[in-house]
């Protein structure tokens, strides 16, 4: 192949803050489109097919096969894809634009406390083989990336608002039925501290840690005030002592690491946790039909997220079980008010509570 | 973004880019579209942003810019619309613009 990779390193004049905010709102706009209109048209499209088909379509690829030759499907594919990448990589995306504040952002970094690095660390291969989300570079190997992931998680659903906060809350409800009051917590994968800061606020009486690969990440997550001790840590192999916590939850962590790194993660929750502890992780794996299921890989491939489909894939029920845990529950998680009503018709992530008592 | 991993420098090298359409040009020249119509927006928002400052600064009539064109301005745009679309549509007739080597 001749064709060398995009310079991403100079751009050739100063990007404005209006350019730049205008450029992310129209990529955001065409985004909100293909959630609300492009995928309620294919799975109109898919139904019509699927009705009319010789054999009820079972698998994914008996899906795939149905829509192969969509022209739709074509273009619901390129728009998930090149969106995406005009997000981070573009000439008005986030990679542009935070290469050009990198100073201040560096700056604010240095005013992070209560943030405990390793850079002896070494890096999973899985975690380095991949720039998941098409972010160039990855969550992790540039200083800014946390305020990279940061900036781009605010539009990460389009639809459900900017900051998330329906779905934290959420969560963090589901969390307080399941254990009303730990007191030391651990939440893994926390990345920039968006999930760990709804359970800082729900049980201010406890003591939170809270554990990430990437110190770019911790070092935003640090930047709030929340008493949380963050740590650059693997969450498949923390220094915590056996049945330490109370609580392990994650968020939208499992779903980025091969099988064997979530065995190995779900076997350390169950080494920390105290007997009768809770674990709670919210990621996707609970996929009610063939189609939703071919939509959730084809998404996988479409944003690097070559893990997602390995979880779906997995006997999670059984995996726990084996690492002794009991109470498994894999319950859908509705992530806005009616997002789990058959009527609901955009775009969602097949959000799923997997939650288990430690023995 | 440099990182003396083997399996990490590998991950920068160029990988080719996922194909949607059975054609794979339709897939380039969407993203030549989408590029110019990101632009399209953006300069639109700026041309809005400065119509508003030259307006609330009393330098410019919004109303006088939304009218439609007295007939003279109208004329006087004619010439350059027609060069423009000459241009723009010329390509179109798949002919040389030079005497150069037959196709």
């Amino acid at each position: 192949m001749n064709a060398t990779a995009p310079n991403l390193q100079t751009p050739a004049t100063a990007l404005s803050s209006r350019s730049f905010a205008a450029g992310q709102s129209f990529i955001t706009a065409v985004k909100v489109f293909w959630h609300a209109e492009l995928f309620p048209a294919l799975r109109a499209e898919y139904e019509q097919r699927a009705a009319t088909a010789q054999h009820r379509p079972e698998t994914v690829d008996d899906v795939g096969s149905l829509l192969r030759d969509s022209t739709l499907y074509q273009y619901f594919g390129w728009f998930e894809r090149h969106m995406q990448r005009f997000k981070y990589a573009g000439r008005y995306g986030l990679i542009a634009w935070h290469r050009q504040q990198r100073g201040e952002l560096l700056g604010r970094l240095d005013e992070a406390s209560n943030v405990e690095l390793d850079p002896q660390l070494e890096m999973p291969r899985y975690y380095v083989s991949c720039d998941i989300h098409q972010h160039p570079g990855g969550v992790w190997s540039d200083d800014v990336a946390g305020f990279v992931y940061e900036r781009a998680a605010s539009t990460t659903t389009p639809l459900a608002g900017t900051k998330h906060a329906d779905l934290h809350d959420r969560f963090t409800d589901v969390i307080g039925r399941e254990s009303s009051s730990p007191q030391r917590v651990l939440d893994m994968g926390c990345g920039f501290g968006k999930s760990t800061r709804p359970i800082a606020e729900r049980f201010p009486e406890a003591k939170i840690d809270a554990v990430d690969l990437s110190a770019p990440c911790l070092r935003v997550a640090a930047l709030e005030p929340h008493d949380v001790r963050y740590r650059q840590m693997d969450a498949a192999a923390t220094d915590y002592p056996d049945a330490h916590f109370d609580l392990v939850t994650s968020t939208m962590l499992l779903h980025e690491m091969p099988p064997p790194a979530v065995e190995r993660t779900l076997a350390e929750a169950a080494r920390v946790l105290k007997p009768g502890g809770k674990m709670i992780h919210l990621d996707f794996y609970h996929l009610a039909d063939p189609f939703t299921r071919f939509i959730h890989y084809t998404h996988g491939r479409r944003n690097n997220e070559p893990f997602m489909e390995p979880l779906a894939e997995m006997d999670l029920e059984g995996t726990l079980e084996r690492l002794g845990f009991t109470n498994v529950r894999i319950e859908p998680f509705e992530e806005a008010e009616g997002a789990l009503s058959p009527g609901f018709r955009p775009w969602r992530f097949p959000w799923t509570v997997i939650s288990a008592e430690r023995a | 973004m440099h990182s003396p991993d083997p399996t990490v420098a590998d991950s920068f090298k160029p990988r080719p880019e996922q194909t949607f359409f059975e054609d794979p040009a339709i897939d380039r020249a969407m993203g030549v579209i989408m590029a110019l119509a990101t632009e399209v927006y953006v300069m639109r928002d700026r041309q809005f942003a400065l119509e508003r400052l030259l307006a609330t600064r009393g330098l410019l009539d919004a109303a006088e810019l939304d009218a439609e064109p007295a007939a003279a301005d109208a004329a006087a745009a004619a010439a350059d619309r027609e060069a423009f679309v000459t241009h723009l549509m010329s390509s179109v007739l798949g002919v040389q613009a030079s005497k150069g080597m037959t196709a």
